[in-house]
């Protein structure tokens, strides 16, 4: 259990939220913990938690959220938002609450290289000429080691 | 029930469906579709030999399907009548040659296999709809497993186990492998507080359903492992905090959190991922058995009977009383009232009490023999009329009758109008009158707000029941409001005809305000729809003439909302103060052409 400091709180955190798309419903949330229970990632890792990351919104615990790693631990199977009965949209939220710590300057240093490598190589695993090789002992056609065009997107 | 099938002036129509309801308070006829029952229930004891010589065996619709019974049976143990009933359906039929083993049975000769369906028109005073509910089907809710896994029960299912009388005679059992549970979760909330799946609201009895549940099974079972999964538990109500406690200190498991997951293990249990809210943690329960405690949902006749009763429904499905605090058991159609669950969740006491309360109403009602109404209902000139159908449209208590087709004038039936002047003010031939609220008389009242200082005066037209009351309400609440309004009370704002508003126009007026009452919210049902349609039109028909549209306003306010009528006032005199002299005089000019 850890010490919430009342001042340090956003009291607007979860009403910036409500104003952006996906995120209306966030107040509806009570409690049930539906979505925990059916989250795989809760099951496997205790420090994600999509229904106490809803309260910590809630409460206004902004850059505890925002700074966090747990955020991005978010797989995206929507099991919560299907379940949810208050038609919380959670992983809508969770989707909103990354951009915000983009926003906010808050990257975890894994996912910025993630992204420096899809910016640089136009997929997450780059190709290069050793896997082309493999590729053309198969039969394989080569597939390009670069990409202009997202990096265009990015710029 | 055995005491209302024996009584001599209660007539019970097993059976039987309603086809069609016409009349009003007083005079209704109802056309009942009786089915053939092909016993005689007055001759059936209920002996039970014709169904041990059926040979058709079919799931018992009582237990759920947990058990079996033949194609003749009793429906359930205390069933009135009590005789066997045959579905005619499932029969093999009474051809000796295929089967009519039943007909042999039967020592007294109750089977008529010649009997057929009757129709039945009852003349009755006043109707009480008491039609029940349906139970939420979990099946779409995939993490409870229920249509997966055998072990997973519905609160209904697990009423019969349970029961002594059920399939199992009492004995909690799993439906695998037949052996006696030794742990048992309870899972709330199924198909209640849901935005998405099933009802949103409060379902009321199952979380003391529950309690009840888990105190009969440490009765019997006192190491039973129980565990009830909530989100709340609502024990309000006399004496049900005391049973919640007794529960607990039995050694039920109470754990805040709802199930994510269910699966099953390879000896049939189920692991049920729960994060326990207390703890932080999120738990696995093995259980051998869960028990789903399912939602009400309004019963599936309830639309049809709405149709045919011209009755209303609530957001959720469910009858809408006429007002939630004063006329709880009232329909807003008079003769007819609620009771139990049809007008909304509720247990077997509530359900009780409003039956009583709804009896009471009825013989309040009927005793007299005759009905004192209101002198305030709307009369039709025969002459005037021109049968076009219109008030007969808009009525929303139906009370007006005319045939179009053969050219028969409307008629009022003054029994059932309530007079809100909605067919006045709709009538393009104004061949109605509105009895203490003629044409003439509200012309005259807005004549004569407008004869001085015309171009500063707020016309308003003010609803009896809400808006009126609201100005009241500011009154008493010493808000200060714009002095110059001139306030026109109708009983509803669907009496304010066209042709008032033009004649306020017409005579200099600058802005005019139609109020009423919320919608839904309407004393008349939903005569303030009409309302706000003719606003509309209205609006076109000045836009189109080249008068501004916005000195014609139209606002809901309700009672309660002194601050509000205040406040929408100051808005009008703002309003007021926008239009100039010059406009008001094109204005009467244009209207005058």
């Amino acid at each position: 259990m850890t010490e919430i400091d009342v001042n340090k709180t956003d009291p607007y955190f979860a009403r910036d939220i409500m104003n952006q798309p996906g995120g209306e419903k966030i107040w509806a949330c009570f409690s049930c913990r539906t979505c925990t229970a059916s989250c795989p990632i809760a099951a496997i890792n205790h420090t994600f938690n999509p229904a106490r990351i809803i309260r910590m919104a809630l409460y206004g615990l902004k850059q505890d959220i925002l700074r966090s790693d747990f955020i991005w631990f978010c797989s995206n199977c929507y099991a919560c938002q299907e379940r949810c009965p208050q038609g919380v949209r959670i992983t809508d939220i969770m989707t909103l609450l990354k951009n915000m710590a983009i926003q906010g300057g808050y990257m975890p240093s894994g996912i910025k290289s993630q992204m420096d490598i899809i910016k640089g190589e136009g997929r997450i695993y780059p190709i290069d000429d050793f896997d082309n090789k493999k590729r053309a002992k198969a039969g394989l056609p080569p597939l390009p080691t670069s990409c202009e065009v997202v990096k265009a997107l990015f710029s | 029930m055995t005491d209302v099938g024996r009584h001599p002036r209660i007539t019970l129509h097993t059976l039987s469906e309603i086809k069609d309801v016409n009349g009003y308070v007083g005079n209704f006829d109802v056309s009942i579709l009786k089915r053939a029952r092909y016993v005689d229930e007055n001759e059936c004891t209920a002996c039970g030999d014709c169904a041990e010589a059926c040979p058709v065996i079919r799931p018992d619709e009582f237990n759920l399907g947990l058990s079996s019974r033949r194609a003749i049976f009793s429906p359930f143990p205390q069933a009135v009548p009590s005789a066997y009933v045959l579905n005619a359906n499932e029969c093999l039929g009474h051809n000796p040659v295929v089967c009519g083993k039943c007909l042999e049975a039967c020592d007294k000769g109750c089977i008529d296999f010649h009997m057929s369906d009757k129709e039945i028109v009852e003349h009755v005073g006043s109707i009480v709809v008491a039609t029940g509910f349906d139970v939420y089907d979990p099946t779409e809710l995939d993490e409870y497993a229920y249509s997966r896994f055998e072990n997973v029960l519905t609160s209904l299912e697990f009423e019969r186990l349970i029961n002594a009388g059920g399939p199992t005679g009492g004995e909690v059992l799993r439906p695998t492998d037949r052996q006696p549970a030794r742990s048992i979760g309870f899972v709330q909330c199924v198909g209640s507080r849901s935005a998405k799946k099933g009802g949103n609201y409060c379902s009321n009895i199952c979380c003391m359903n529950t309690v009840k549940s888990t105190l009969m099974l440490k009765e019997h079972y006192p190491d039973m492992d129980i565990k009830v999964f909530y989100i709340d538990i609502r024990a309000f109500g006399k004496g049900f905090e005391e049973l919640y406690t007794r529960s607990r200190r039995s050694g039920v498991h109470y754990i805040r959190g709802l199930p994510g997951t269910v699966e099953e293990d390879p000896d049939k249990g189920l692991s049920v991922a729960v994060e326990n809210t207390a703890t932080g943690n999120l738990e696995i329960h093995h259980l051998d058995m869960l028990v789903l405690a399912l939602g009400l949902k309004p019963a599936a006749s309830t639309q049809r009977l709405q149709e045919m009763l011209g009755l209303q429904l609530n957001p959720d499905g469910f009858f809408l009383e006429a007002h939630p605090k004063l006329q709880p058991v009232d329909a807003a159609t008079r003769g007819i009232y609620y009771a139990g669950c049809a007008e909304g969740p509720k247990d077997i006491k509530e359900s009780v009490t409003q039956a009583s309360a709804a009896a009471a109403r009825a013989i309040r009602l009927m005793h007299k023999g005759e009905i004192t109404t209101e002198a305030i209902t709307s009369m039709v000139i025969e002459e005037a009329c021109k049968c076009c159908g219109k008030c007969a449209e808009v009525c929303p208590y139906n009370a007006v009758t005319v045939d179009v087709k053969k050219k028969i004038p409307a008629s009022v039936n003054t029994a059932a109008c309530a007079g809100c002047g909605t067919c006045a003010a709709e009538c393009p031939f104004d061949a109605i009158i509105m009895n203490h609220f003629t044409d003439g008389q509200i012309l005259n009242q807005v004549h004569t707000a407008l004869e001085e200082s015309t171009q500063e005066k707020i016309l308003v037209f003010a609803c009896n029941w809400c808006s009126y009351a609201g100005a009241d309400y500011a009154g008493v609440s010493r808000l200060q409001y714009p002095p110059n309004v001139r306030l026109i009370r109708t009983m509803c704002s669907g009496r304010v005809d066209e042709k008032f508003i033009w004649d306020g126009f017409r005579a200099g007026a600058p802005v005019i305000l139609v109020s009423g009452c919320h919608i839904g919210d309407c004393h008349y049902i939903d005569a303030n729809h009409w309302t706000e349609k003719r606003v509309k039109k209205v609006h076109k028909k000045m836009a189109k003439m080249g008068i501004r549209p916005e000195r014609l306003q139209l606002e809901w306010i309700s009672a309660a909302e002194g601050v509000r009528f205040a406040e929408v006032m100051d808005g009008m005199e703002k309003l007021r103060q926008s239009v100039t002299p010059e406009e008001i005089a094109e204005t009467v000019q244009l209207l005058k052409e």
